[in-house]
């Protein structure tokens, strides 16, 4: 699922503005390599108090459910931890750390719980500091560095956890609108459309498009349109409707109009509304079998 | 015959495939050039195939229902075939349904369509 985080990406210029930003320098980072014996002998400690909150907490505790899980992420948290303190801040590392957020969105871990365990993070690794380095000013000017990376990387992992979370949610209006054309062959060159729930003038544009598209597509001579399920037929329904044929004839197909109840038949006549451009029957069933006569085919009885 | 776009006798048909931009006066030379293919040929009917058009604009659309016209006149049934479905779905939207041309599918949906035409005369 890699190609979630490679979504979003930093460049070298958007990298050096966000270092300067977290005030991140190569002081800083020759700091954090300084550390890296430090970090290898708590590599362990840290992890197990770090999962210690997260494993506590009810609502963070179902992101992992087994033990196979908890040895997984917490192999990967120990690359993780490590990697601050390589000493480095390139664009491979920025692209790594993007890595995190996108990979909490998809397991649907929310911002506020990974920034509160960084939290314990930094809790964690500030009274480890102030305990094995002597000297308060160098201590102080480590956690710093600590901080600032940190910092850095949770903005990392913020913006993609927010572009990870626009795709999420672009994936799932296109599957509204997919499911609410859905456009069905039912025999050779003739397809069908079942409308369910309002047409509103945005809807409508969409049925178009999509139904021309697909008459092309499949080289289809006809299309039904099914309006059973829709609860309100009314002027602008209906014109929506008289376009879409339109365009259709324009491409040479036709359209069968069903499913016309004996409330719409009322309302169309009452409105005033000429709808002869299309034939029109009540039953899908009826309107299939007109299709099927257009493209020269018959339904007829099995012989006994 | 001076324009650009070639008009084939093909059986008892013509064919014409629009594959340049039809600007006024290539529209107005293609229109002379249909009927004049017609008044030669006598063809009994016409394809006009616009499925490389990606813009038809009511100008053209207008060009396009006229020459039909004409060639009508002139005897000769015309289908208008491959239309694309953006182009379709801009001409409805415009309000220009071209209604009373024939139209068709593809190139041989349009000769089908011709000869059904016919017998029904």
């Amino acid at each position: 699922m890699a190609h979630d985080a490679s979504q979003f990406s930093v460049d070298e210029r958007e990298l050096q503005s966000r270092r300067a930003f977290f005030e991140l320098t190569d002081d800083d980072l020759r700091r954090l390599a300084a550390l890296r014996p430090f970090a290898e002998r708590h590599l362990d400690d840290i992890t197990e108090a770090f999962y210690e909150l997260l494993l506590g907490h009810l609502e963070t505790r179902r992101f992992f459910p087994d033990d196979a899980t908890v040895r997984r992420v917490k192999a990967m948290q120990r690359q993780y931890f490590l990697g601050l303190f390589d000493g480095r801040c390139d664009l491979a590392y920025a692209q790594n750390r993007l890595r995190v957020g996108a990979a909490h969105e998809r397991i649907g871990m929310a911002p506020k719980w990974y920034i509160g365990a960084y939290r314990r993070y930094l809790g964690l690794i500030l009274d480890r500091v102030f305990e094995e380095v002597g000297d308060p000013v160098e201590a102080r000017a480590a956690y710093q560095s600590v901080q600032k990376l940190v910092a850095f990387d949770m903005s990392l992992a913020l913006d993609s956890y927010i572009d990870a979370n626009l795709q999420t949610l672009g994936r799932h209006q296109a599957a509204i609108r997919e499911l609410s054309t859905p456009v069905i062959r039912v025999h050779d060159q003739v397809l069908l459309l079942p409308l369910i729930g309002t047409i509103d003038s945005q809807r409508a544009e969409q049925v178009m498009e999509t139904v021309l598209m697909r008459i092309t597509e499949e080289k289809a001579e006809v299309i039904i349109i099914d309006i059973a399920g829709v609860p309100v037929v009314d002027t602008e329904v209906a014109d929506h409707l008289l376009k879409t044929t339109a365009a259709v004839r324009l491409l040479g197909a036709r359209t069968i109009l069903t499913g016309i109840t004996a409330q719409v038949a009322r309302t169309i006549i009452q409105l005033g509304v000429d709808i002869s451009a299309m034939p029109t029957r009540a039953r899908l069933a009826d309107g299939i079998e007109l299709a099927l006569s257009i493209v020269g085919k018959t339904i007829a009885p099995k012989a006994v | 015959m001076g324009g650009p776009i070639p008009i084939l006798k093909v059986g008892p048909n013509l064919l014409t495939t629009i594959h340049v931009e039809l600007t006024d006066s290539i529209a107005e030379v293609f229109q002379q050039d249909v009927l004049r293919a017609i008044e030669r040929t006598g063809a009994g009917g016409l394809v006009i195939d616009i499925s490389v058009l990606e813009e038809v604009d009511t100008y053209v659309a207008r060009v396009l229902a006229d020459t039909g016209r004409m060639a009508a006149l002139m005897g000769t049934r015309s289908v208008l075939v491959g239309m694309r479905p953006e182009v379709a779905a801009t001409l409805v939207r415009m309000g220009y349904g071209m209604e009373g041309v024939e139209t068709a599918l593809d190139v041989d949906r349009g000769i089908a369509r011709l000869a059904s035409l016919k017998e029904n005369r």
